[in-house]
């Protein structure tokens, strides 16, 4: 009759060896003792009581004895074996000798908490961006309409509540505009305009006050607006925001309501959502789409539906084929048009994250053989006084734990303080509402340490276990050259030089895409350029808009610190150019053919930094006579234009269609190329044409100004809406940026992985070259007597400098080369953030290459001045 | 350990038990001594702890013999133990000294 078996398994955990069979044999007679006299389960009551009565007094006991280290005489010279308490012990030791070798730790313990601080960082910002939920509800049944052409309202108001398969749909666009919050200088934030059904396709709710109703959208109604969490935070915190007016886009505007932490649409950086006032009359415009999908409708599987409603659109508006909008449409879900282009990114900021962590593995396990080396003749005592390898392995675990578990808490406090960082640093907008560094990053970097600190130990209890220890022994009298695990020492910083390789030249291949993008010549000087977007009321003539912004642009211009003004119907940078079609005198082949129009002031092209290559610029003279209307105006044309369609002839004096009616223009001059949309396509043949060309003004024009070298553009958007707002006073200002800024966004997604990137490189660096300093320092100790000796015997300081210097370099160059190996594999991953570079770039090669030797050398010096500056007499009186 | 070290009363029940177990004084043996003495149910567990700590204190000592059977840790009192003990006693006579049971009952 056996006693139960659970508590005696826990008894069994509690109790060392030497007294498990006594205790659980006389408890197991007791047990059946009592159960013939009172029964079984009474016995079972007894024993169940016994052993938990027992736990907390023999779990103190286990404290006590790894503290102590208490071990009874009746052990004699054995240990009372594993219990919890050898383990209590071992740490203890290890923690011991960690403070008699306080280089050695703190060089281990910076590494690994670097390693872990900086991934679990790095890591608590790409959960925030990457893994936090769409602040949607069902995100999957929202879709994102993609046209080559924006919509206009008129167009809105017609397809409002008919898209087959959509239950509501909205539209929006985004740009920046300025807020002042009190005496501050403005600032420039992105804000959404959208209709009224907006925050209902996207099922989000405000965490305080209201989103948008229908009256808000009502041609003249209150101005109001809805505000994100840290804008919120910003403005107080507190619920009293709610109906304060904030001055926004130039206008008192009143706050109804509050989004949540965490929520934007659809950029993360937009911190303003504002009810568009529609007029369905208006033929202009340039919004976006965003639908909700009926119940049961598949995002990705609506191309008969999209069909039915291009199809709709057809009927009621007549579309040219170049203009037609309703071709090369699609539908794509959120949760893809957000986290598609995020993805390279991540691909690349993860595996630059498991690199660095590698590294600082590799790192630790090499310094932590360097002292098993060390410890060889320690190791080979005990040994051969009877300690098992098992025990010994265990002092290795041990250490390597304890090394783990302080940097582990080092490491969460980096990864604190870099967290706060990186938040504070980079672009993450409303996402940085959400990144917090909790108990779960904290404890994930916990994980790591202890999972990293375990693997850690296994290669000196490898090279343990392989090695002959009684052997050592002798070997370590005369510290013999060849010692056991140089080989796999050297491996290691091999193998880290190879890793660190790869990362280098990987975020090298991104730092020059990124570059590569901005040496990109847009075409224009964007710096010290500000942007306003003016839309006039649409019950102007023609005659009336063209006179208002004459004398708006004539304005912007008389602004101190502004040196010119200019206006263009649609900016270069953005897309969405127009085109229209071109014939050209004397070349009935090229008709039919379509081209990129610009109508502009003529101060456009000087405002914008766009150069005259022949001919000369749009003057004033040329805008009235385009306006008269006499023998056709005059044109520029850059020099894609000219290129394609002239080639080598002189285009100057040449006549063609200026593009809005079958007037010809007489070509006088050629600028060069601006860049469209994307930077990396080749540039559009253009026309620049005076906007008196075409007998219509459109309503939305957007005014470029171009301030005083060393003036920020930012500071005059203020003055140029005072501006427009005397002029026009029922102008709508929909947009107030810089061109830089429009730049950046251009530049796209390479641009977010730059930050991180570089960052962790740095980190790859700095950990490289803590491995090899450590790894050559211990190479050089150990060495010491060869040194002795040799200088002794007349070798030059000198020579023994080179020599270390050499060996480390050998070793950091064969990392190289295999890290080259493994680079020109993996490098293909990256492609999707690389533009304009090769994967075999020579600079980034020739970077990661120099950089690598570079840290080499400089990690090797340290050890090798100290071999050199060896004291024979000492070395070997020590010895 | 100075020499009148006073026991604390598990500790003074623990070092009688094995006084009385006598040449047969191990884990289960010192329980129930306790057990049938005082009447009380002791945990093996917080047996083993006080042995270990009186061990510690030198108030006992252990050995295990290796002849036939089952080894068992057994455990006698030391010189220490037995002044411990002394000193333990007197202490308490001394303060039970002129007080009247039967009032106090």
């Amino acid at each position: 009759m056996q006693p139960p078996r659970i508590p005696t398994a826990l008894l069994r955990v509690l109790l060392p060896d030497a007294e498990q069979v006594e205790v659980l044999d006389d408890l197991a007679a007791e047990y059946r003792e009592r159960a013939s006299v009172s029964g079984a389960f009474r016995a079972r009551v007894w024993y169940w009581r016994q052993v938990t009565a027992s736990v907390p007094s023999l779990l103190s006991r286990t404290l006590w004895r790894g503290r102590t280290g208490f071990e009874p005489r009746a052990s004699g010279m054995q240990t009372g074996g594993p219990a919890a308490e050898q383990w209590i012990m071992d740490a203890r030791h290890a923690v011991r000798r960690l403070i008699r070798r306080p280089r050695y730790a703190i060089l281990a313990i910076l590494t690994l908490a670097l390693g872990i601080g900086g991934s679990a960082a790095v890591f608590g910002i790409a959960r925030a961006i990457f893994f936090a939920p769409l602040p949607y509800s069902a995100p999957e049944s929202i879709g994102l309409f993609s046209a080559p052409f924006g919509w206009s309202m008129q167009e809105f108001a017609f397809l409002r509540g008919h898209v087959p398969g959509f239950s509501q749909v909205a539209q929006y666009r985004f740009t920046d505009a300025t807020l002042e919050l009190g005496d501050s200088p403005s600032q420039l934030v992105g804000y959404t305009a959208a209709s009224s059904e907006l925050f209902d396709v996207l099922g989000a709710r405000p965490a305080l006050g209201r989103t948008f109703e229908s009256r808000d959208e009502a041609i003249g109604a209150e101005a109001v607006a809805v505000i994100n969490y840290s804008l919120y935070e910003q403005l107080g915190g507190t619920p009293a925001v709610l109906g304060t007016r904030i001055r926004f886009n130039g206008a008192p505007t009143t706050v109804i309501g509050v989004m949540p932490r965490g929520f934007f649409f659809p950029r993360p950086t937009i911190r303003v959502w504002v009810p568009q006032q529609l007029d369905p009359e208006n033929t202009t415009g340039n919004y976006a789409l965003v639908g909700r999908a009926e119940p049961g409708m598949q995002i990705d599987r609506m191309a008969p539906q999209l069909a039915r409603f291009g199809e709709m659109m057809r009927q009621r508006f007549t579309y040219t084929p170049q203009w037609d909008k309703t071709k090369g449409m699609w539908v794509k879900s959120i949760r893809d048009a957000i986290a598609e282009p995020m993805r390279p990114t991540l691909v690349a900021v993860m595996a630059a994250m498991a690199m660095i962590l590698l590294i600082a593995c590799v790192n630790v396990a090499s310094l932590m053989l360097g002292q098993v080396e060390g410890r060889a003749a320690e190791l080979a005592v005990r040994a051969a006084l009877g300690a098992s390898r098992m025990r010994l392995a265990r002092q290795l675990v041990a250490e390597s734990v304890v090394l783990g578990v302080v940097a582990g808490i080092a490491g969460a406090a980096i990864a604190k303080v870099g967290f706060n960082w990186l938040v504070s640093a980079l672009p993450l907008g409303a996402f940085a509402e959400t990144a917090t560094f909790d108990w779960r990053v904290f404890s994930a970097a916990m994980v790591v340490a202890l999972a990293t600190a375990l693997a850690i130990s296994l290669v000196p209890t490898l090279s343990l276990w392989r090695g002959r220890l009684s052997g050592s022994l002798g070997a370590t009298r005369t510290q013999g050259v060849a010692g056991r695990g140089v080989r796999l020492e050297s491996f290691l910083v091999v193998a880290e030089v190879s890793v660190a390789v790869l990362m280098v030249a990987g975020a090298g291949l991104i730092v020059r895409s990124v570059q590569k993008l901005y040496e990109i010549d847009p075409g224009v000087r964007v710096e010290g350029v500000g942007v306003v977007n003016v839309v006039l009321p649409s019950d102007l003539t023609d005659m009336q808009r063209r006179i208002a912004f004459d004398q708006i642009v004539a304005g912007v211009r008389t602004i101190p610190g502004v040196q010119s003004a200019g206006m263009t119907q649609r900016l270069p940078l953005r897309g969405n150019a127009w085109t229209s079609g071109l014939t050209i005198e004397g070349k009935p082949e090229v008709a039919r053919q379509s081209t990129t129009i610009r109508l502009v002031s003529p101060d456009y092209l000087k405002t914008m930094g766009i150069r005259v290559k022949a001919g000369r610029a749009l003057q004033e003279r040329d805008i009235a006579q385009s306006a008269a209307d006499t023998a056709g105006g005059v044109v520029v044309i850059n020099e894609a234009f000219a290129k394609k369609y002239f080639g080598s002839e002189n285009p100057i004096g040449r006549r063609i269609t200026s593009g809005f009616s079958d007037k010809m223009a007489r070509i006088v001059g050629v600028v060069n190329d601006v860049t469209e949309s994307d930077l990396t396509e080749a540039p559009q043949p253009t026309r620049y044409s005076p906007y008196t060309t075409w007998n219509v003004t459109m309503p939305g024009q957007s005014i470029v100004f171009r301030v005083n070298a060393g003036r920020d553009p930012v500071g005059s958007l203020e003055d140029a809406r005072s501006v427009i707002r005397r002029i026009s006073p029922r102008a709508a200002i929909q947009d107030a940026t810089t061109m830089e800024r429009i730049l950046a966004i251009a530049v796209g997604p390479a641009r977010q992985a730059l930050t991180l990137m570089s960052l962790l490189t740095g980190l790859a660096l700095l950990l490289g070259a803590i491995g090899i300093y450590g790894v050559m320092s211990h190479f050089v100790s150990r060495r010491k007597r060869d040194w002795g000796i040799r200088i002794a015997l007349g070798l030059s300081p000198a020579r023994v400098l080179g020599g270390v210097v050499g060996r480390g370099t050998s070793l950091v160059a064969m990392g190289i080369v295999i890290g080259l190996g493994a680079f020109a594999v993996l490098s293909k991953f990256l492609e999707a953030l690389m533009y304009g570079v090769g994967r075999g770039d020579p600079y980034v090669l020739a970077a990661a290459i120099g950089g690598l030797l570079m840290v080499g050398v400089a990690a090797s010096l340290i050890p090798a001045w100290r071999a050199s500056g060896t004291d024979p007499a000492v070395v070997l009186r020590e010895q | 350990m100075s020499e009148d070290a006073l026991l604390g009363t598990f500790e003074e029940q623990v070092m009688l038990a094995v006084v009385h177990a006598g040449a047969d004084a191990f884990g289960m043996s010192v329980r129930r001594e306790i057990e049938s003495r005082t009447g009380r149910d002791v945990a093996i567990g917080a047996v083993y702890a006080t042995l270990d700590r009186l061990e510690a204190k030198r108030l006992i000592s252990s050995t295990r013999p290796r002849t036939g059977g089952a080894s068992r840790r057994i455990f006698r009192i030391t010189a220490v133990g037995s002044r411990a003990l002394v000193a333990t006693r007197a202490m308490r006579d001394g303060l039970w000294r002129g007080i009247d049971l039967a009032r106090l009952a």
